[in-house]
Protein backbone atom coordinates (compact mmCIF):
# COMPACT_ATOMS: atom_id res chain seq x y z
CA UNK A 1 0.00 0.00 0.00
CA UNK A 2 1.02 3.64 -0.83
CA UNK A 3 0.96 5.67 1.68
CA UNK A 4 0.22 9.54 1.00
CA UNK A 5 2.83 10.70 3.73
CA UNK A 6 3.29 14.17 1.30
CA UNK A 7 -0.33 14.96 2.53
CA UNK A 8 -0.47 14.26 6.08
CA UNK A 9 1.14 16.96 7.74
CA UNK A 10 -1.42 19.36 5.50
CA UNK A 11 -4.06 16.95 6.72
CA UNK A 12 -3.59 17.24 10.24
CA UNK A 13 -2.99 21.39 9.71
CA UNK A 14 -6.19 21.67 7.80
CA UNK A 15 -4.96 22.94 5.21
CA UNK A 16 -5.51 20.68 1.96
CA UNK A 17 -7.91 21.01 -0.89
CA UNK A 18 -10.89 19.08 -1.37
CA UNK A 19 -9.37 16.76 -4.05
CA UNK A 20 -6.36 15.56 -1.63
CA UNK A 21 -8.22 15.55 1.72
CA UNK A 22 -10.78 13.08 0.01
CA UNK A 23 -7.56 11.18 -0.51
CA UNK A 24 -6.60 11.29 2.88
CA UNK A 25 -9.80 10.11 4.10
CA UNK A 26 -10.24 7.28 1.57
CA UNK A 27 -6.62 6.06 2.91
CA UNK A 28 -7.24 6.47 6.61
CA UNK A 29 -10.25 4.31 6.24
CA UNK A 30 -8.65 1.23 5.17
CA UNK A 31 -5.21 1.89 6.87
CA UNK A 32 -4.44 1.91 10.78
CA UNK A 33 -0.55 2.72 10.70
CA UNK A 34 -1.67 6.23 8.88
CA UNK A 35 -4.52 6.43 11.41
CA UNK A 36 -2.18 6.50 14.09
CA UNK A 37 0.47 8.57 12.72
CA UNK A 38 -2.15 11.29 12.05
CA UNK A 39 -3.48 11.01 15.78
CA UNK A 40 0.39 11.15 16.95
CA UNK A 41 1.08 13.75 15.00
CA UNK A 42 -2.65 15.95 16.45
CA UNK A 43 -1.22 15.59 19.65
CA UNK A 44 2.44 16.86 19.17
CA UNK A 45 0.76 20.20 17.63
CA UNK A 46 -1.43 20.75 20.04
CA UNK A 47 1.25 19.98 23.25
CA UNK A 48 3.48 22.31 20.65
CA UNK A 49 0.35 24.91 21.11
CA UNK A 50 0.51 25.00 24.19
CA UNK A 51 4.58 26.46 24.42
CA UNK A 52 4.06 29.67 25.71
CA UNK A 53 6.72 32.27 23.81
CA UNK A 54 9.49 33.27 27.04
CA UNK A 55 10.23 36.66 27.63
CA UNK A 56 13.90 37.84 26.76
CA UNK A 57 16.02 38.16 29.72
CA UNK A 58 17.57 41.12 30.56
CA UNK A 59 20.83 42.18 29.24
CA UNK A 60 21.01 39.15 26.08
CA UNK A 61 21.45 42.30 23.37
CA UNK A 62 23.40 44.29 25.03
CA UNK A 63 27.19 43.12 23.93
CA UNK A 64 25.22 43.34 20.47
CA UNK A 65 24.45 46.47 20.90
CA UNK A 66 27.58 47.61 22.33
CA UNK A 67 29.85 45.96 19.37
CA UNK A 68 27.12 47.73 17.06
CA UNK A 69 28.30 50.66 18.39
CA UNK A 70 31.91 50.39 18.20
CA UNK A 71 31.60 49.46 14.82
CA UNK A 72 29.37 52.51 13.51
CA UNK A 73 32.16 54.78 15.60
CA UNK A 74 34.52 53.01 13.54
CA UNK A 75 32.64 53.81 10.34
CA UNK A 76 32.14 57.18 11.02
CA UNK A 77 35.88 58.08 11.91
CA UNK A 78 36.98 56.13 8.62
CA UNK A 79 34.21 58.43 6.96
CA UNK A 80 35.63 61.22 8.51
CA UNK A 81 39.13 60.53 7.25
CA UNK A 82 37.85 60.30 3.89
CA UNK A 83 36.24 63.62 4.42
CA UNK A 84 39.43 65.12 6.12
CA UNK A 85 41.63 64.02 2.76
CA UNK A 86 38.91 65.30 0.06
CA UNK A 87 38.56 68.38 1.99
CA UNK A 88 42.77 68.83 2.27
CA UNK A 89 42.73 68.02 -1.32
CA UNK A 90 40.45 70.45 -1.92
CA UNK A 91 41.87 72.69 -0.39
CA UNK A 92 45.51 72.07 -2.20
CA UNK A 93 43.65 72.05 -5.61
CA UNK A 94 41.88 75.78 -4.75
CA UNK A 95 45.75 76.51 -3.66
CA UNK A 96 46.92 75.86 -7.28
CA UNK A 97 44.02 77.92 -8.72
CA UNK A 98 44.14 80.70 -6.88
CA UNK A 99 47.97 81.15 -6.73
CA UNK A 100 47.33 80.74 -10.95
CA UNK A 101 44.76 83.33 -11.46
CA UNK A 102 46.61 85.57 -8.73
CA UNK A 103 49.64 85.49 -11.15
CA UNK A 104 47.62 85.91 -14.32
CA UNK A 105 46.03 89.05 -12.79
CA UNK A 106 48.70 89.96 -10.50
CA UNK A 107 46.55 90.30 -7.47
CA UNK A 108 48.38 89.92 -4.01
CA UNK A 109 49.56 87.29 -1.86
CA UNK A 110 47.00 88.54 0.47
CA UNK A 111 44.12 88.08 -1.35
CA UNK A 112 44.85 84.65 -2.47
CA UNK A 113 45.08 83.80 1.53
CA UNK A 114 41.91 85.06 2.39
CA UNK A 115 40.29 83.17 -0.59
CA UNK A 116 42.14 80.20 0.70
CA UNK A 117 40.89 80.42 3.60
CA UNK A 118 37.19 80.63 2.77
CA UNK A 119 37.49 77.78 0.53
CA UNK A 120 39.00 75.93 2.97
CA UNK A 121 36.29 76.32 5.45
CA UNK A 122 34.09 75.83 3.13
CA UNK A 123 35.25 72.28 1.87
CA UNK A 124 36.12 71.06 5.58
CA UNK A 125 32.51 72.41 6.87
CA UNK A 126 30.37 69.45 8.56
CA UNK A 127 26.50 69.89 8.37
CA UNK A 128 25.33 70.69 11.99
CA UNK A 129 23.34 67.34 13.53
CA UNK A 130 19.41 67.90 13.39
CA UNK A 131 17.89 69.12 15.63
CA UNK A 132 14.26 68.86 16.39
CA UNK A 133 11.98 70.08 18.88
CA UNK A 134 13.49 70.32 22.54
CA UNK A 135 13.37 66.56 23.40
CA UNK A 136 14.43 67.93 27.12
CA UNK A 137 11.28 70.03 27.62
CA UNK A 138 9.23 67.40 29.17
CA UNK A 139 11.63 66.42 31.91
CA UNK A 140 13.76 68.47 34.99
CA UNK A 141 16.95 67.81 33.97
CA UNK A 142 19.58 65.16 34.42
CA UNK A 143 19.17 63.62 37.81
CA UNK A 144 22.30 63.55 39.25
CA UNK A 145 22.73 59.50 40.77
CA UNK A 146 26.18 59.86 41.57
CA UNK A 147 28.15 56.80 42.81
CA UNK A 148 24.37 54.86 42.09
CA UNK A 149 25.04 51.27 39.82
CA UNK A 150 22.53 50.38 38.16
CA UNK A 151 22.49 46.38 37.36
CA UNK A 152 20.17 44.82 34.63
CA UNK A 153 18.09 44.17 38.16
CA UNK A 154 17.99 48.26 38.71
CA UNK A 155 17.05 48.35 35.30
CA UNK A 156 14.20 46.29 35.38
CA UNK A 157 12.77 48.17 38.56
CA UNK A 158 13.38 51.99 37.12
CA UNK A 159 11.06 50.51 33.96
CA UNK A 160 8.70 49.66 36.43
CA UNK A 161 8.91 52.36 38.10
CA UNK A 162 8.91 54.71 35.18
CA UNK A 163 5.35 52.93 34.01
CA UNK A 164 4.05 53.50 37.32
CA UNK A 165 4.80 57.34 37.98
CA UNK A 166 4.24 57.42 34.19
CA UNK A 167 0.22 56.19 35.06
CA UNK A 168 0.24 58.48 38.52
CA UNK A 169 1.34 61.66 35.93
CA UNK A 170 -1.54 60.73 33.92
CA UNK A 171 -3.81 60.61 36.51
CA UNK A 172 -3.17 63.41 38.65
CA UNK A 173 -4.27 66.91 37.62
CA UNK A 174 -1.53 68.62 38.40
CA UNK A 175 2.56 67.36 38.46
CA UNK A 176 4.59 68.49 40.93
CA UNK A 177 7.80 67.32 38.68
CA UNK A 178 8.96 65.17 41.79
CA UNK A 179 7.95 62.11 40.74
CA UNK A 180 11.73 61.25 39.87
CA UNK A 181 12.69 61.73 42.98
CA UNK A 182 12.54 57.79 44.02
CA UNK A 183 14.41 57.00 41.18
CA UNK A 184 17.40 55.54 42.73
CA UNK A 185 15.56 53.23 44.55
CA UNK A 186 16.13 51.27 41.26
CA UNK A 187 19.71 50.78 41.06
CA UNK A 188 21.50 48.04 43.00
CA UNK A 189 25.03 48.08 44.37
CA UNK A 190 27.76 45.49 43.87
CA UNK A 191 26.10 43.54 47.13
CA UNK A 192 22.18 43.58 45.23
CA UNK A 193 21.44 46.08 47.77
CA UNK A 194 20.09 49.48 46.73
CA UNK A 195 22.82 52.73 46.84
CA UNK A 196 20.23 55.57 47.88
CA UNK A 197 22.39 58.26 49.18
CA UNK A 198 19.22 60.79 48.96
CA UNK A 199 16.21 58.32 49.37
CA UNK A 200 13.44 61.29 50.34
CA UNK A 201 15.61 64.19 49.82
CA UNK A 202 15.68 66.14 47.46
CA UNK A 203 17.26 65.34 43.98
CA UNK A 204 20.04 67.12 42.10
CA UNK A 205 19.50 68.31 38.90
CA UNK A 206 22.18 69.46 36.06
CA UNK A 207 21.22 70.51 32.17
CA UNK A 208 20.29 67.93 29.97
CA UNK A 209 22.57 69.24 26.39
CA UNK A 210 25.46 67.06 27.00
CA UNK A 211 23.01 63.93 27.83
CA UNK A 212 20.46 64.56 25.08
CA UNK A 213 23.44 65.39 22.73
CA UNK A 214 25.05 62.24 23.92
CA UNK A 215 21.46 60.18 23.49
CA UNK A 216 20.88 61.49 19.88
CA UNK A 217 24.12 60.63 18.82
CA UNK A 218 23.86 56.97 19.93
CA UNK A 219 20.59 56.99 18.14
CA UNK A 220 18.24 56.95 20.72
CA UNK A 221 14.69 58.40 19.85
CA UNK A 222 15.18 62.02 21.32
CA UNK A 223 13.25 63.18 18.08
CA UNK A 224 10.90 60.63 17.41
CA UNK A 225 7.24 61.58 17.96
CA UNK A 226 5.96 58.32 19.32
CA UNK A 227 8.94 59.07 22.39
CA UNK A 228 8.73 60.68 25.25
CA UNK A 229 11.83 61.36 27.40
CA UNK A 230 10.13 61.23 30.64
CA UNK A 231 13.28 60.61 32.76
CA UNK A 232 17.29 61.53 32.29
CA UNK A 233 19.56 59.96 34.27
CA UNK A 234 23.28 60.39 34.85
CA UNK A 235 24.71 57.28 36.79
CA UNK A 236 26.25 54.02 36.14
CA UNK A 237 25.37 50.92 34.75
CA UNK A 238 27.39 47.85 35.47
CA UNK A 239 30.30 49.93 36.69
CA UNK A 240 30.02 52.29 33.54
CA UNK A 241 29.41 56.34 33.74
CA UNK A 242 26.12 56.52 31.93
CA UNK A 243 23.01 57.95 30.74
CA UNK A 244 20.15 56.13 31.77
CA UNK A 245 17.48 57.66 29.23
CA UNK A 246 13.72 56.56 30.09
CA UNK A 247 11.09 56.98 26.99
CA UNK A 248 7.68 56.23 27.00
CA UNK A 249 6.45 55.25 23.37
CA UNK A 250 3.69 54.25 21.88
CA UNK A 251 2.93 52.89 18.14
CA UNK A 252 2.72 55.99 16.34
CA UNK A 253 3.06 59.65 16.74
CA UNK A 254 -0.52 60.27 18.10
CA UNK A 255 -1.18 57.19 19.99
CA UNK A 256 -1.16 56.25 23.50
CA UNK A 257 2.14 55.08 24.76
CA UNK A 258 2.08 51.43 25.13
CA UNK A 259 5.66 50.84 26.72
CA UNK A 260 8.70 52.29 28.33
CA UNK A 261 11.73 51.91 26.64
CA UNK A 262 15.06 52.13 28.55
CA UNK A 263 17.87 53.34 26.79
CA UNK A 264 21.75 53.11 29.02
CA UNK A 265 24.61 55.07 27.15
CA UNK A 266 28.13 55.55 28.15
CA UNK A 267 28.80 59.14 28.94
CA UNK A 268 32.43 59.25 27.85
CA UNK A 269 31.66 58.38 24.07
CA UNK A 270 28.02 57.68 23.74
CA UNK A 271 27.47 54.04 22.95
CA UNK A 272 24.82 51.91 23.83
CA UNK A 273 25.30 50.10 26.45
CA UNK A 274 22.38 48.06 27.23
CA UNK A 275 18.53 48.52 25.74
CA UNK A 276 15.24 47.66 28.08
CA UNK A 277 11.44 47.77 27.44
CA UNK A 278 8.71 47.20 29.37
CA UNK A 279 4.66 47.31 28.14
CA UNK A 280 2.50 49.43 29.93
CA UNK B 1 15.99 58.69 13.16
CA UNK B 2 14.32 55.47 12.45
CA UNK B 3 10.82 54.55 13.33
CA UNK B 4 8.67 51.81 14.48
CA UNK B 5 6.99 51.87 11.10
CA UNK B 6 10.17 51.39 8.87
CA UNK B 7 9.99 48.78 7.28
CA UNK B 8 12.68 45.98 8.02
CA UNK B 9 14.95 46.49 4.42
CA UNK B 10 14.52 50.30 4.85
CA UNK B 11 16.01 49.53 8.96
CA UNK B 12 18.95 47.63 7.17
CA UNK B 13 19.71 50.49 4.47
CA UNK B 14 19.37 53.06 7.56
CA UNK B 15 21.85 50.75 9.28
CA UNK B 16 24.79 50.52 6.40
CA UNK B 17 24.27 54.19 5.76
CA UNK B 18 25.32 54.83 9.16
CA UNK B 19 22.23 55.14 11.34
CA UNK B 20 23.11 54.18 14.66
CA UNK B 21 19.70 53.50 16.43
CA UNK B 22 18.65 51.32 13.36
CA UNK B 23 20.51 48.17 13.84
CA UNK B 24 19.49 48.82 17.58
CA UNK B 25 15.68 48.47 16.08
CA UNK B 26 16.18 45.60 14.16
CA UNK B 27 17.35 43.84 17.51
CA UNK B 28 14.97 45.48 19.54
CA UNK B 29 12.20 43.74 16.84
CA UNK B 30 13.21 40.48 16.59
CA UNK B 31 14.76 39.89 19.51
CA UNK B 32 11.75 37.76 21.10
CA UNK B 33 11.26 35.56 18.04
CA UNK B 34 15.38 35.09 18.01
CA UNK B 35 15.72 33.71 21.53
CA UNK B 36 12.88 31.42 21.72
CA UNK B 37 13.89 29.85 18.69
CA UNK B 38 16.99 29.29 20.23
CA UNK B 39 15.40 28.40 23.62
CA UNK B 40 13.42 25.71 21.81
CA UNK B 41 16.62 23.92 19.42
CA UNK B 42 18.89 24.14 22.62
CA UNK B 43 16.55 24.10 25.78
CA UNK B 44 18.98 25.55 27.78
CA UNK B 45 18.45 29.17 28.72
CA UNK B 46 22.21 29.82 28.73
CA UNK B 47 23.06 28.45 25.66
CA UNK B 48 19.67 30.45 24.11
CA UNK B 49 21.13 33.62 25.56
CA UNK B 50 24.81 32.47 23.32
CA UNK B 51 22.94 31.62 20.22
CA UNK B 52 20.83 34.89 20.12
CA UNK B 53 24.12 36.70 20.98
CA UNK B 54 26.08 35.50 18.29
CA UNK B 55 23.09 35.37 15.65
CA UNK B 56 22.96 39.38 16.05
CA UNK B 57 26.35 39.19 15.95
CA UNK B 58 26.77 37.82 12.73
CA UNK B 59 23.94 39.58 11.34
CA UNK B 60 25.73 42.37 12.22
CA UNK B 61 28.99 41.50 10.96
CA UNK B 62 27.20 39.76 7.29
CA UNK B 63 24.27 42.68 7.16
CA UNK B 64 26.42 44.38 4.21
CA UNK B 65 25.76 41.33 2.50
CA UNK B 66 22.46 40.97 2.71
CA UNK B 67 20.85 41.59 -0.79
CA UNK B 68 17.33 42.17 -0.08
CA UNK B 69 16.23 38.60 -2.15
CA UNK B 70 14.85 37.40 0.88
CA UNK B 71 12.65 39.15 3.65
CA UNK B 72 14.89 40.21 6.60
CA UNK B 73 12.56 37.69 8.70
CA UNK B 74 14.05 34.33 6.56
CA UNK B 75 17.65 36.11 6.69
CA UNK B 76 17.48 36.57 10.56
CA UNK B 77 15.63 33.13 10.96
CA UNK B 78 18.46 31.31 9.21
CA UNK B 79 21.05 33.04 10.90
CA UNK B 80 19.62 32.33 14.08
CA UNK B 81 19.41 28.34 13.18
CA UNK B 82 23.07 28.22 12.42
CA UNK B 83 23.86 29.51 15.35
CA UNK B 84 21.74 27.35 17.03
CA UNK B 85 23.47 24.29 14.96
CA UNK B 86 26.76 25.65 15.84
CA UNK B 87 26.34 25.70 19.63
CA UNK B 88 25.04 22.48 19.56
CA UNK B 89 27.60 21.14 17.61
CA UNK B 90 29.63 22.69 19.96
CA UNK B 91 28.25 21.18 22.56
CA UNK B 92 28.47 17.73 21.37
CA UNK B 93 31.99 17.61 21.20
CA UNK B 94 31.77 18.74 25.28
CA UNK B 95 32.74 16.42 27.53
CA UNK B 96 29.52 15.07 29.22
CA UNK B 97 30.39 15.72 32.61
CA UNK B 98 31.01 19.82 31.59
CA UNK B 99 27.43 19.58 29.41
CA UNK B 100 25.11 20.44 32.75
CA UNK B 101 22.35 20.08 30.37
CA UNK B 102 19.91 17.87 32.48
CA UNK B 103 20.47 20.64 35.50
CA UNK B 104 18.51 23.19 33.13
CA UNK B 105 15.08 21.39 33.11
CA UNK B 106 14.67 19.84 36.41
CA UNK B 107 12.03 17.06 36.72
CA UNK B 108 8.44 18.39 37.75
CA UNK B 109 8.36 18.17 42.21
CA UNK B 110 5.32 16.45 42.81
CA UNK B 111 2.54 18.99 42.14
CA UNK B 112 1.15 20.46 45.67
CA UNK B 113 -1.26 22.70 43.34
CA UNK B 114 -2.76 20.97 40.91
CA UNK B 115 -4.22 23.51 38.31
CA UNK B 116 -1.56 25.33 37.80
CA UNK B 117 1.34 22.77 38.04
CA UNK B 118 -0.03 20.81 35.53
CA UNK B 119 0.39 22.93 33.22
CA UNK B 120 3.50 23.56 34.47
CA UNK B 121 4.83 19.81 34.58
CA UNK B 122 2.88 19.66 31.08
CA UNK B 123 5.06 22.46 29.82
CA UNK B 124 8.27 20.88 30.98
CA UNK B 125 7.14 17.37 29.42
CA UNK B 126 7.15 19.20 26.19
CA UNK B 127 10.54 20.78 26.32
CA UNK B 128 12.09 17.77 27.36
CA UNK B 129 10.33 15.80 24.29
CA UNK B 130 11.08 18.34 21.86
CA UNK B 131 14.62 17.74 22.64
CA UNK B 132 14.35 14.05 22.17
CA UNK B 133 13.60 14.76 18.49
CA UNK B 134 16.45 15.06 15.79
CA UNK B 135 17.04 18.73 15.17
CA UNK B 136 15.97 18.18 11.76
CA UNK B 137 13.29 17.81 12.47
CA UNK B 138 12.75 19.47 15.61
CA UNK B 139 13.80 23.01 13.59
CA UNK B 140 10.95 22.58 10.98
CA UNK B 141 8.36 22.03 14.14
CA UNK B 142 9.74 25.05 15.83
CA UNK B 143 9.51 26.88 13.11
CA UNK B 144 5.95 25.77 11.87
CA UNK B 145 3.78 25.00 14.75
CA UNK B 146 5.59 27.09 17.40
CA UNK B 147 6.67 30.29 15.48
CA UNK B 148 3.47 29.33 12.80
CA UNK B 149 5.69 30.05 9.96
CA UNK B 150 4.11 28.93 6.49
CA UNK B 151 6.25 25.93 5.44
CA UNK B 152 7.77 27.80 2.51
CA UNK B 153 9.15 30.41 4.56
CA UNK B 154 10.54 27.18 6.71
CA UNK B 155 11.57 25.87 3.72
CA UNK B 156 13.45 29.38 2.82
CA UNK B 157 14.87 29.60 5.98
CA UNK B 158 16.13 25.92 5.81
CA UNK B 159 17.12 26.44 1.54
CA UNK B 160 15.30 22.77 1.88
CA UNK B 161 11.98 21.98 -0.85
CA UNK B 162 8.93 22.13 0.48
CA UNK B 163 8.28 19.06 -0.10
CA UNK B 164 11.33 18.12 2.63
CA UNK B 165 9.17 20.73 5.11
CA UNK B 166 5.77 18.46 4.49
CA UNK B 167 7.79 15.24 5.42
CA UNK B 168 10.22 16.64 8.50
CA UNK B 169 7.21 18.18 9.74
CA UNK B 170 4.97 14.89 9.84
CA UNK B 171 7.68 12.72 10.89
CA UNK B 172 8.47 15.18 13.62
CA UNK B 173 5.35 15.33 15.12
CA UNK B 174 5.06 11.85 15.39
CA UNK B 175 8.69 11.57 16.59
CA UNK B 176 7.61 14.50 19.36
CA UNK B 177 4.36 12.51 20.18
CA UNK B 178 6.47 9.34 20.96
CA UNK B 179 8.77 10.87 22.97
CA UNK B 180 6.58 12.97 24.95
CA UNK B 181 4.42 9.51 25.49
CA UNK B 182 8.06 8.23 27.05
CA UNK B 183 8.67 11.36 29.39
CA UNK B 184 5.31 10.57 30.58
CA UNK B 185 5.49 7.02 31.59
CA UNK B 186 8.90 7.87 32.97
CA UNK B 187 7.35 10.32 35.39
CA UNK B 188 9.55 11.94 37.77
CA UNK B 189 12.29 9.50 37.58
CA UNK B 190 15.24 12.09 36.55
CA UNK B 191 18.31 10.62 33.88
CA UNK B 192 19.42 11.26 30.64
CA UNK B 193 17.75 10.05 27.91
CA UNK B 194 19.41 8.13 25.17
CA UNK B 195 18.24 10.54 22.88
CA UNK B 196 16.69 7.62 20.49
CA UNK B 197 13.38 8.30 19.05
CA UNK B 198 11.40 6.52 16.41
CA UNK B 199 10.73 8.89 13.81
Amino acid sequence: MTHPEELLADYVDGTLGDDERAVVVAHLEGCAACREEVELARTAVQALAALEEEPVPLGVTGPVLSEAGRRSERRRTELWGRVQWIAGAAAAAALVLVVAVSLDLGGSDDEAARTLGGDAAAESAVPAPEEGSDPSATIEGVEQQIGVNYTDEGLRTLAQESAVERDAMLGATAGDGAAGATGATGATGGAGEAETEDEGGDVAFAGPGPAIACLRSAGAPVDAPRDRLIRLIEAEYEGTPAYIAVFSEGPGADQAADRVVIWVISTGDCQILTLLQQAL
Amino acid sequence: MPDRGDRDEDLVRRHLSGDRGAFAMLVERHERRVYNLALRMTGREEDARDATQEAFLTALRKLSSFRGEAAFTTWMHRVTVNACYDLLRKRQRQPLLDRGGEDELPRPEPPPAPDHADDTAFSIDVRRALLEVPEDFRVVMILHDVQDLPQDEVAAILGVPVGTVKSRLHRGRIALARALHVERERGGAPGPSDGSVTL
